[in-house]
C-alpha cells in the first residue's frame, strides 16, 4: 500500500513540474515584480522598491477609474445575466418540439470567441454604417444617429449589453444542469399539496437551485472582474477611459509604457479583490449547505 | 531480401539528408526580418530575394507581423525583454526608435553606413532614429498625413482647394449645405483616442505656429497656438463640419466613409491613396490630395506630420553586421524605386522622387513627395521612453476637450502638468 503511494507520487512529479513552470512561476514573478523598480525580470537588474508602485497606483486617477469601471461592469452585468439565465434555463428545461435546436441556439453566443464577438458588435454599433442606427433612422424611431461607442456613458452601457447577450447563455447552461438534478416527483408532490406555479418556483426550484446559482454567479463574477477582450476590441477602453477595465489598464501599463512593475502591482490588487469576493461566496455557500 | 535492400537504401538516404541539411544551413547566415504583411506587401518577397543575392551569404526569413503598430509593439516588448536574438531585423514605427534605443533593445548601426550614406535619406525622418549622435534605424518608407478631398464636389461649387483651416471649414459648409444630403460629412479624420488623434492635433497646432518643445527644449503646448488648434477642432465638431462619429474613427473607418462618397475632406495617412484610387473605388476619379492646411497668416509653418517605418537591428542579434548590410540593400535607391512601383510605398530618399520610372508609373507617389518639404516629426526622439505615456496623456486630454468634458485651455493645462511630472 505504502509502495503504491510512493509510486503514485512519483508519477505526479512531471505534472506538478509543468504546473509549477507555467502557473507558479509567472505568479511569483508578477508578485516580485510588483515590488520592483525599473525591472522587467526577476533574474537580472532587479531593484526592490517596497510598496512604491502600490502607493503610486492609489494616487493614479486612471487606475481608480479602471477599478470603478470594473466594479460597475460586474455589479450591473452579473445580476442581469443571472435573471435572464434562470429564465432561459426554465424554458430549456421544459419538454417541447425542437428543444435540441433551441438549446443549440441559446448556446451559440457563448460558443463565439469574445474577441470575435466584440468585433462583430463593433460593426453593428458603428455610428455611420451600423445595423442599429440604420434600423433606428430607417424606421423613424430616431432622427439623430446614436453614438453607441463614442459617447459617455452610453459606451459602457453598450459594452454591458454585449456582455449580457453573450454570457446569459453560459449562466443558463450551468443553471439548466442544476435544474435537471431536481426530481420531478417533488413538483408532483407540490401540486398535490396545491402549490401554484409561482409557489413551486419560489419554494422548490429556487432553494434547490441555490448551489448551481452560487457556482454560476461566482464564476461569472470572477470572469467579469477580469474582463479584457471585450473593451480591448469593442471600445479600446474609450471614450477617454470610461470603459477601461483593470485588465486593460494593466496590459497598457506593461506593454505600452513598458512599466512591468506598475502593471504587476495593478494585477496583484485585482487578484486580491477577486480572491476576497470568492472567499465571501464560498463561505456563504458552505453556510447554506449546513 | 529485396525489401531489406530497399529499407537499407531508404535508411541511408534519410541519414544522408540529415547530414546534408546542417551543411547547407551553415553556408549562409540566417536572418529573420519582421515586417507587416500589408505594410510592405508584395514588395517584401521581391526585395528579400534581390538583397539575398546582392549581399551574399545570407538567407532571410520573412516574419509577417501585425500591421497595427500597438499589436506589433506588444510582441516586440515581450521579445526584447526576454533578450531574444530573433528577429534580427525589425520594422519600427517612426515613434519607437528613441524609446527602443533608450531601453537598449536596438543596436546603433551608423558605423556600417557612414555619414555620406546616411545623408541620402530625408533628414527630418532620419532624425527620429538619432539619439546622442548614434543612428539606431534606417528609414524604409513614409506614411505621412495628407488632406484628401473630393475634387468633383469642390468644382461643382466653384471652390478652390483650401490651404487654410478657415478656408476648409467654409468650403465644407458650402458643399454640405448645397448637397443637402444628411449622409454627407464635411470633414472626417481619425479622432478616436489613438496615436492618430495626437498626430491630428499636432498638425493643427503646428499650423497655428506652435511647436511641442520650444527652442530651449521646454514644453510649449499651453499657449495661444495650443488653445487655437484645440478650439478649432472642438468648434468643427460643434458646428457639425465633423460628424460626432469622428470620435470613434480610426484611419480605416474614416477611409471607408470617404470611399463611399460620404465626406468632402479626409485627413489621414497616405496609405489610403492606394485603396481610394483602386479600380473598384467609387471615388477613384474624384479624389485628390494636398498638404495639411494651416491657419490664416501661418503659411510658413510645417504641417505634414511624418509617419512611417524604419528598419532597426535587434541588439541581441548574433549577426548585427550582416543585418545592417541587408538593411543597406533593402533601403537602397533601387529597392525604393521597386517598392514604390510594386506597392506604392513612399520613398525615404529624396532622389527617388525624381526617378523617371516613379514619375511615369507611380505619379501619386511622386506627388506626395513634394509635400515633405513641410514635414515635421513627432517629439519621440527627444522624449525617449516617456513618449508612449506622453502621447497617451495628450490623446486623453484632447479627447476630453472634444467630448466637452473640459475646455481646451483646461485640457492643455492638465496635459502640461502631467507631462512635466513625467519629465526629469
Amino acid at each position: 500500500m505504502k509502495q503504491a503511494n510512493r509510486a503514485g507520487r512519483f508519477f505526479l512529479v512531471p505534472a506538478l513540474l509543468i504546473i509549477a513552470f507555467v502557473l507558479l512561476f509567472p505568479i511569483i514573478q508578477t508578485i516580485v515584480l510588483s515590488f520592483g523598480r525599473n525591472s522587467t525580470s526577476i533574474f537580472y537588474d532587479y531593484e526592490f522598491a517596497g510598496l512604491a508602485n502600490y502607493q503610486r497606483l492609489l494616487r493614479t486617477p486612471r487606475f481608480i477609474t479602471a477599478l470603478n469601471n470594473t466594479i460597475l461592469f460586474t455589479a450591473v452585468t452579473v445580476p442581469i445575466e443571472l435573471v435572464i439565465g434562470i429564465g432561459l434555463a426554465l424554458v430549456l428545461n421544459r419538454q417541447f418540439r425542437g428543444k435540441g435546436l433551441v438549446r443549440m441556439a441559446v448556446l451559440f453566443p457563448w460558443a463565439l470567441p469574445t474577441a470575435l464577438n466584440a468585433l462583430m458588435w463593433r460593426w453593428m454599433f458603428n455610428t455611420e454604417f451600423g445595423l442599429f442606427n440604420s434600423i433606428l433612422t430607417d424606421t423613424g424611431l430616431a432622427v439623430e444617429r446614436v453614438n453607441w461607442l463614442g459617447a459617455i456613458p452610453i459606451a459602457m452601457a453598450s459594452m454591458m449589453f454585449v456582455s449580457i447577450w453573450k454570457t446569459s447563455s453560459f449562466m443558463a447552461l450551468l443553471l439548466l444542469a442544476g435544474l435537471q438534478t431536481i426530481p420531478d416527483d417533488l413538483y408532483e408532490a407540490g401540486s398535490v399539496d396545491g402549490a401554484t406555479r409561482w409557489t413551486a418556483f419560489r419554494h422548490l426550484t429556487l432553494p434547490l437551485l441555490r448551489p448551481a446559482i452560487m457556482v454560476s454567479v461566482l464564476l461569472r463574477t470572477m470572469d467579469a472582474m477580469r474582463t479584457f477582450e471585450l473593451p480591448f476590441n469593442l471600445t479600446d477602453g474609450g471614450p477617454l477611459t470610461s470603459t477601461e477595465t483593470l485588465s486593460l489598464y494593466s496590459y497598457r501599463a506593461i506593454f505600452q509604457y513598458v512599466n512591468f512593475n506598475l502593471g504587476s502591482s495593478a494585477i496583484i490588487i485585482q487578484f486580491i479583490i477577486i480572491m476576497a469576493i470568492s472567499i465571501v461566496y464560498i463561505v456563504t455557500l458552505r453556510r447554506a449547505d449546513q | 531480401m529485396f525489401s531489406k535492400r530497399i529499407s537499407v537504401f531508404i535508411a541511408s538516404l534519410v541519414l544522408g539528408l540529415f547530414l546534408l541539411l546542417p551543411a547547407t544551413a551553415q553556408d549562409s547566415v540566417e536572418l529573420t526580418l519582421s515586417i507587416g504583411a500589408r505594410g510592405f506587401g508584395d514588395a517584401a518577397p521581391v526585395l528579400i530575394e534581390t538583397c539575398e543575392e546582392e549581399v551574399g551569404g545570407i538567407s532571410v526569413e520573412w516574419e509577417r507581423i501585425s500591421d497595427v503598430p500597438n499589436e506589433s509593439r506588444s510582441i516586440y516588448v515581450t521579445n526584447f525583454t526576454a533578450r531574444n536574438s530573433k528577429p534580427d531585423i525589425i520594422a519600427v514605427d517612426v515613434i519607437w526608435p528613441g524609446d527602443f534605443a533608450a531601453r537598449g533593445w536596438i543596436a546603433p548601426i551608423e558605423e556600417y553606413f557612414g555619414e555620406e550614406a546616411l545623408a541620402e535619406y530625408i533628414p527630418g525622418f532620419l532624425a527620429a532614429a538619432q539619439v546622442d549622435g548614434h543612428t539606431y534605424a534606417i528609414p524604409l518608407y513614409i506614411d505621412a498625413i495628407h488632406l484628401f478631398y473630393r475634387d468633383d464636389l469642390l468644382e461643382k461649387y466653384g471652390l478652390d482647394v483650401p490651404s487654410t483651416w478657415e478656408g476648409l471649414i467654409a468650403a465644407a459648409e458650402t458643399v454640405v449645405a448645397g448637397e443637402a444630403n444628411p449622409d454627407l460629412a464635411g470633414f472626417i479624420s481619425m479622432w478616436a483616442k489613438i496615436e492618430g488623434l495626437f498626430m491630428n492635433w499636432l498638425a493643427f497646432f503646428q499650423g497655428a505656429g506652435g511647436t511641442f518643445f520650444d527652442m530651449d527644449g521646454n514644453l510649449a503646448i499651453n499657449n495661444e497656438a495650443g488653445i487655437k488648434s484645440l478650439s478649432t477642432m472642438v468648434s468643427m465638431l460643434e458646428s457639425g463640419v465633423a460628424p460626432e462619429s469622428i470620435l470613434t474613427f480610426r484611419p480605416n473607418d474614416a477611409r471607408l466613409l470617404f470611399q463611399q462618397e460620404r465626406a468632402v475632406f479626409l485627413m489621414v495617412q497616405d496609405f489610403v491613396l492606394a485603396p481610394l484610387t483602386a479600380d473598384d473605388s467609387p471615388v477613384k476619379d474624384a479624389v485628390e490630395f494636398t498638404r495639411v492646411p494651416y491657419f490664416e497668416g501661418k503659411d510658413m509653418t510645417n504641417t505634414t506630420v511624418i509617419g512611417g517605418f524604419l528598419l532597426a537591428v535587434n541588439k541581441h542579434s548574433e549577426n548585427v553586421e550582416a543585418a545592417a548590410d541587408f538593411i543597406k540593400c533593402f533601403t537602397s535607391y533601387e529597392s525604393q524605386v521597386q517598392a514604390g512601383l510594386i506597392q506604392g510605398k513612399v520613398p525615404t530618399r529624396p532622389a527617388v522622387y525624381d526617378d523617371e520610372r516613379i514619375a511615369d508609373e507611380a505619379p501619386g507617389v511622386a506627388a506626395l513627395g513634394a509635400n515633405f518639404v513641410y514635414a515635421f516629426a513627432r517629439p519621440s526622439a527627444q522624449t525617449g521612453t516617456a513618449y508612449p505615456e506622453i502621447s497617451e496623456i495628450m490623446q486623453t486630454e484632447i479627447s476630453a476637450a472634444l467630448l466637452g468634458e473640459k475646455t481646451p485651455a483646461q485640457a492643455l493645462a492638465d496635459a502640461e502638468a502631467q507631462i512635466l511630472s513625467l519629465m526629469p
